[in-house]
């Protein structure tokens, strides 16, 4: 026969083993929240501006094309500004859902540097290259839509190179070549051959 | 030399159901060989086992090895067919001296990558197979110093396995290699 008093013991033991898993679980549940909140936070807060509407190179996937297509943007007076933000409407179109060209969520521009004036270094976040699909046809489509995109909205720009979270990376997803920069010129001729 | 893209931990592209593109990459690369060998030509696959290899050192292996032709074997969407690719340098650098700058190497080999693109694009039209031709820039083609193409299979429409059918793929291995052995009659270049 066991004692009541350990029988009551055993029990509260029980109970304080129960009550911390759930306490555990739900802590567990409060961070995976939290984590999926900020992967689909933008990685640079949204900007004031004017909207403008502007015309954005699109990859379509199940064609195997690039086309122009309208899109409304609120675009600031700052160069490096109107730079991210015409480069985010890209990518825009891609985390829609159906999408044309799916992106991983995520997928955004961190920053944009100029060197001198005619030289850019676009700074993704981490999700846009470790998430990107891999494939030659897939990747270059990508760098062609937003480079061509880039070019068409703000003039002067030459030669263009992508960081992802602030270092260099050697392929997009395995293929495109990301250590170059990209003369905007030679681009041009590329996206033309997608057209 | 053949280059069978991927290996190892870089699995390149996923198509589910176990079906990855180092492994379709590396059957293809041994279908070439011996398609190449029937015909007499001599070839070396990069890799011949499921390995990891950096780009630049399979730029490196090539240059050292003096190669005729690189040609890299890769499998992806979306799309039908077969795609090849010459190389394309964005930004190319002028030669220091003696020197060739590393990203821009195969400027110097340039006209006879594109020319090679189009014989093996050629060859595999004759197969009755959807063929396009791209110029890219693709690592690590712009460093490699002689001729150099990238082919990369594309499955027909959502059927994923097509990528790893013995036939299909054994028709784009004998018409590569058909383009490789017109290019070495005109050139004399060793593969």
């Amino acid at each position: 026969m066991i004692p009541r008093h350990f029988q009551i013991t055993i029990g509260l033991v029980l109970l304080a083993i129960l009550l911390s898993g759930l306490v555990v679980l739900r802590l567990n549940r409060r961070e995976e929240a939290m984590t999926l909140r900020a992967e689909a936070a933008p990685a640079a807060p949204q900007v004031a501006g004017k909207q403008e509407r502007i015309q954005v190179l699109i990859a379509y996937d199940d064609d195997q094309a690039l086309r122009w297509r309208p899109a409304d943007v609120f675009l600031p007076a700052d160069r490096g500004l109107r730079v991210r933000e015409t480069l985010r409407a890209v990518l825009a179109q891609y985390l829609q859902n159906p999408s044309p060209h799916p992106l991983a969520k995520g997928a955004d521009i961190r920053d944009v540097y100029f060197i001198g004036n005619d030289t850019l270094l676009i700074d993704t976040t981490a999700q846009f290259a470790d998430g990107h699909p891999s494939g030659i046809l897939l990747e270059e489509m990508t760098l062609a839509s937003l480079i061509e995109t880039l070019t068409a909205n703000v003039p002067g720009v030459n030669k263009v190179k992508f960081l992802v979270e602030g270092k260099e990376r050697e392929t997009l997803a395995g293929h495109a070549d990301l250590m170059s920069f990209y003369q905007t010129a030679a681009v041009h001729e590329l996206a033309k051959e997608f057209e | 030399m053949i280059d069978p893209s991927h290996g190892g931990y870089d699995t390149g592209a996923d198509f589910g159901g176990k079906l990855l593109e180092k492994d379709i990459t590396l059957k293809l690369a041994r279908e070439l060989r011996k398609e190449l060998d029937d015909r007499g030509i001599a070839s070396r696959l990069l890799r011949d086992s499921d390995v990891d290899l950096a780009l630049d050192r399979r730029a490196e292996i090539t240059n050292e090895q003096r190669a005729g032709l690189y040609i890299a074997l890769h499998a992806g969407r979306p799309g039908r067919g077969v795609r090849v690719y010459a190389p394309m340098l964005s930004d190319a650098q002028p030669p220091a001296g003696r020197f060739l700058p590393w990203e821009s190497a195969q400027a110097p080999a340039l006209d006879r990558s594109k020319f090679a693109a189009q014989a093996i694009a050629a060859e595999l039209r004759k197969k009755d197979l959807a063929v396009s031709m791209l110029g890219v820039p693709l690592r690590p083609l712009n460093s490699i110093v002689t001729s150099a193409v990238a082919v990369e299979l594309a499955p027909e429409g959502a059927d994923l396995q097509s990528l790893d059918n013995p036939r299909r793929n054994s028709s784009v291995a004998s018409a590569i290699a058909s383009a490789i052995a017109q290019l070495r009659g005109q050139t004399g270049a060793r593969p």
